[in-house]
């Protein structure tokens, strides 16, 4: 099995190495590659040097648009199994690798998810603030309610995904919501979407703070987008 | 009968000035497109839409009685608001159509910058096969 494992990364010079390491020694065998998403500090660079291959859009296009670039060169270079994993270090490539065992025991898309159960109870519960958690869970209530499929963690963005949906994605991924509306697509075009119970850590460089008032614009946004979801022509994959 | 047909007739009137103003402006207007494209800031094909528009605004304010029909058509009393309304929808559907046309280019640019990536990438490969070889 020709394996990716691409990392979406943007300004993110102070983790890349690490991530890039962690991901070489829990996925053997696979091809690393860092989707530079604009940055304007090293992070091409010093992905470069630690051996990734490095796709750089030339300017930022948002995290759906990098998420997309890594699934069209997977199809065009004959990659069967893509994983993915967050360029901040948030992401454990050693859960990652389970998610691609996933994909090989036969889901076409599987996602790991924060709060489907505590995988080891040495490792405390990821932690998030009140409104994120608030967040979470209307996106999870709306999702679930759309696909008619329990999903915990809608906006988790390690993953991993075979040919099949790589290819509905690459056709259509939204710019904007990509995590969240792209459950939605894959369970319509009838693709075996699996959510595995992992654990993440905190952030240990950047930040990343949502506020009550951007929580509800995006509550709202989901919805929207979800509801035209639900509109959309089922793109059909065989 | 009588009273329907008085009714029917608009009543409120662009007055000789307004009409004279608006003249003026379309004539303007116009100009300044040409100006606009003259100067490659305006591309033939976005301006054809705001010629038609000057246009129409000229001979509204040349032929009033256009504008009278206009407002009896719509069944409306006053000429202006039949003008506003009309104006108000045109500008709509541009605004509409040039929303459509800002993300359908947004999307073109979203692929382009992933070839782009994507040809770095190849790039990228290549070299390292040549090292290895």
């Amino acid at each position: 099995m020709k394996k990716l494992v691409f990392i979406p990364a943007r300004n993110e010079e102070n983790s890349i190495e690490a991530v890039i390491s962690d991901a070489r020694e829990h996925v053997p065998g696979a091809d690393i590659m860092v989707v530079d998403d604009g940055s304007t500090d090293r992070t091409a660079a010093l992905a470069r040097r630690a051996g990734a291959l490095v796709a750089s859009l030339p300017f930022n296009q948002g995290v759906g648009a990098a998420h997309q670039t890594a699934y069209i060169f997977a199809l065009r270079h004959g990659y069967e199994i893509c994983g993915q994993l967050d360029g901040d270090g948030q992401h454990p490539a050693s859960e990652v690798a389970r998610l691609i065992e996933e994909v090989e025991k036969g889901a076409d898309l599987a996602v790991g998810s924060r709060f489907a159960g505590n995988v080891n109870p040495d490792i405390p519960e990821y932690r998030s603030t009140f409104a994120r958690r608030i967040g979470q869970r209307m996106f999870s209530l709306l999702v679930s309610t759309s696909t008619r499929q329990t999903f915990t963690d809608t906006t988790s963005g390690m993953r991993a995904l075979n040919e099949k949906a790589m290819h509905l994605f690459a056709d259509r991924y939204s710019s904007e919501f990509a995590e969240v509306e792209s459950l939605q697509q894959a369970v319509r075009a009838g693709l075996v979407v699996k959510e595995v119970p992992v654990h993440m850590l905190a952030r240990e460089h950047g930040r990343s703070f949502i506020g009550p008032l951007t929580s509800a614009y995006y509550i709202f946004k989901t919805l929207i987008v979800l509801l035209i979801g639900q509109l959309r022509p089922r793109q059909v994959e065989e | 009968m009588t009273r329907l047909l008085a009714e029917s007739e608009p009543v409120v009137r662009l007055t000789p000035q307004a009409r004279i103003l608006a003249a003026v402006l379309a004539i303007a207007f116009m100009l300044l497109i040409l100006d606009l494209i003259r100067r490659d800031k305006l591309l033939e094909r976005y301006s054809i839409v705001w010629f038609l528009l000057g246009i129409g605004m000229l001979l509204g304010a040349i032929f009033p009685v256009a504008l009278e029909w206009l407002a009896k058509a719509m069944g409306v009393r006053d000429v202006t608001i039949a003008l506003f309304s009309v104006t108000l929808l045109i500008l709509l559907a541009l605004s509409l159509n040039f929303s459509v046309i800002a993300s359908r280019q947004s999307k073109q640019i979203t692929r382009l910058a992933q070839q782009s990536a994507i040809d770095g990438v190849e790039e990228q490969t290549e070299e390292v096969e040549g090292r290895d070889r």
